[in-house]
């Protein structure tokens, strides 16, 4: 099963592009049946029939190699796409020494090439986007304004058609591209997250059953046995966080779940809650806001005690972000925090306050002897992003 | 009178030292199951008051259980006893009616507390419940549907389910919002009502829309 998205990102990777390669090689055989009619039908105006043939054999040839090197992806470089262009508008060249004055200009013929000179065009533009499509179709039109001698009206419409057509050809081309990108990012996430079911649920029905076992007799038969089982249960806590937490793959526009990181600090000591769904923020303000929590949490365990508790729950008002820290120890007395900070040790003045500030948030702190400490940061979504 | 319990658990070595506990703490085991559907056939037949019910069950899940013995034995309370982990699983179970969450990182004692009140008809709440609760409405009313009968939380259940995902206990809220511990009880309740009712009114809507309202075939 997670086989299956895997082979399918390969697959997607090989070359978005490819039906516009398949369109490029049709447009050519379909335009080159066309310039044949072409020179049947004006060959007896020609001064130079012969080397009107020879260049329709060229062209000939030109289609039947480029329609294979075009089908693979060997062939869709720019040295090949540039040689086609420069062999196209060179055939192009040729056409005052074929056709009579007459012919060029007073009767309108096409020149020999015909339409199978915007084939280069459209490569182009399959290759390297909508730049590239763009000026293809400028130096096709260029050659033949070159190769006629004279400007016209027809000729701009010319110019105009095929600088267009490569250009809309490069932008789907590009499209492509990035579609295809996304899509394989999101068959990988897909990938890896059916990967990690499959261990959590491979875990939680063998390790973490033991763990907790262990865990539950060890208290029970007290002693040695006790210190096992508490190591057990740690153990056991950090295991279940671990598989639990969903990957962090960040979304396009940079915003990751900010529970992962949180639930990850979670210890037999210390519960996280969380709502069932993701919790979106800008990853960096998610990094500093998962900081934080650490930071007051190691606060805990330095000024409450070995046995005290604590609590971390997060809210998503749609809006605004609260997140909150409690602990059941003693509380912080009076004055402690701004003497600290009158110190120069500004653990919490300086890493909570300064990170809440520098987010755009508020914070705030209750304490008092006996009461425990709590601290609430609330942070907008918009003043985050800043 | 003794209060009968039933454990339902895949992993016979966690089902058994459990029922073992709780034997030795003077509730009778009635009965164990070992997948959602035996639970399901057995509890039926030996209707016990409490069913400690793990979710990670494998093809019949645990919230599936949930449902079809809430349903059908409107006197069995479901207690969720489940990995700290699985956050969506156990707010379907609550859901789907059962009446409290315990993680199986708890102890012996707060497992026994547990199950005696969940078998008083109290609702078991852990901080990670309330959190996993007040994230649920708060994702209802952000929800673009806009269906009447959204429930909604007053603010003083608000109050007090952030209160229960702090860590305060039942008592220590009474205190600081200066109301009696009842009234705490009730308010922790109400929501978890509120929430499986229009869970049922949902799950009700969707088979008469999908024409499945016909008598279910659980036993076949």
């Amino acid at each position: 099963m997670p086989k299956e998205p895997a082979e399918r990102v390969t697959k997607v990777i090989d070359d978005p592009a490819t039906p516009l390669w398949r369109g490029t090689i049709a447009l050519r055989i379909v335009t080159f049946l066309f310039a044949a009619a072409n020179v049947i039908a004006n060959q007896s105006g020609y001064i130079q029939p012969d080397l009107a043939w020879i260049t329709l054999g060229v062209m000939a040839l030109w289609s039947v190699f480029t329609s294979r090197a075009y089908s693979s992806t060997w062939g869709r470089r720019w040295p090949l796409v540039l040689v086609d262009l420069a062999l196209t508008c060179g055939l192009m060249s040729l056409s005052p020494l074929i056709m009579s004055d007459h012919q060029l200009l007073t009767l309108n013929v096409p020149l020999i090439t015909t339409i199978w000179a915007c084939v280069p065009a459209v490569a182009l533009g399959a290759l390297g986007g909508p730049t590239a499509g763009f000026a293809g179709g400028l130096t096709v039109g260029l050659s033949t304004y070159l190769s006629k001698g004279v400007p016209s009206l027809d000729l701009l419409r010319d110019v105009v058609l095929l600088a267009g057509a490569g250009m809309v050809v490069g932008m789907a081309s590009a499209t492509a591209r990035r579609s295809a990108v996304l899509l394989a990012q999101a068959l990988r996430a897909e990938a890896a997250t059916a990967e990690r079911e499959r261990l959590a649920r491979s875990i939680h029905d063998s390790v973490l059953q033991v763990l907790a076992r262990v865990r539950k007799r060890g208290m029970e038969v007290g002693g040695e046995a006790a210190e096992l089982a508490k190591l057990a249960g740690e153990q056991e806590v950090a295991l279940r966080n671990l598989v639990a937490a969903a990957p962090t793959d960040s979304t396009v526009d940079g915003e990751i779940d900010l529970r992962p990181g949180l639930q990850l600090l979670a210890t037999p000591r210390i519960q996280v809650s969380t709502p069932a769904t993701q919790v979106m923020f800008p990853a960096t303000a998610a990094g500093e806001l998962t900081s934080l929590v650490r930071e007051a949490l190691s606060n805990v365990d330095k000024h409450a005690g070995e046995d005290a508790r604590a609590w971390v729950l997060l809210e998503d008002l749609g809006e605004e972000i609260v997140l909150s820290v409690r602990d059941d120890g003693p509380g912080i007395p009076e004055g402690r925090i701004a003497s600290a900070a009158a110190e120069g040790r500004m653990g919490i003045e300086k890493s909570i306050k300064g990170r809440v500030e520098s987010l755009g948030g508020t914070l705030e702190l209750q304490t008092g002897p006996g009461e425990g400490t709590e601290w609430e940061v609330r942070v907008f979504r918009k003043g985050a992003a800043r | 009178m003794t209060v009968s319990v039933m454990v339902v658990d895949d992993h016979p070595m966690w089902r058994e030292g459990v029922a073992r506990d709780l034997q030795e703490r003077g509730f009778e085991i009635v009965a164990t199951a070992g997948d959602a559907a035996s639970a399901v056939r057995i509890a039926k037949a030996v209707r016990p008051n409490v069913v400690l019910m793990d979710l990670n069950l494998g093809e019949l899940s645990g919230v599936d259980a949930t449902l079809m013995i809430t349903s059908e034995l409107p006197d069995t309370r479901v207690l969720v006893l489940s990995a700290s982990g699985e956050h969506d699983d156990v707010l379907q179970a609550v859901k789907a009616g059962a009446s409290g969450y315990l993680v199986k990182s708890a102890s012996s004692e707060e497992l026994v507390e547990a199950v005696t009140r969940t078998a008083a008809g109290d609702a078991v709440f852990t901080a990670g419940l309330a959190g996993l609760v007040l994230g649920e409405y708060r994702r209802m009313a952000a929800a673009p549907d806009d269906s009447e009968d959204k429930p909604q939380l007053t603010d003083r259940e608000t109050e007090v389910l952030r209160l229960v995902a702090k860590g305060l206990t039942a008592r220590q809220i009474a205190n600081r919002l200066v109301i009696s511990h009842r009234t705490v009880e009730n308010h922790v309740q109400s929501t978890l009502r509120k929430l499986q009712l229009h869970n049922r009114v949902e799950l009700a809507r969707y088979a008469i829309e999908h024409g499945l309202d016909a008598e279910p075939e659980a036993e076949k």
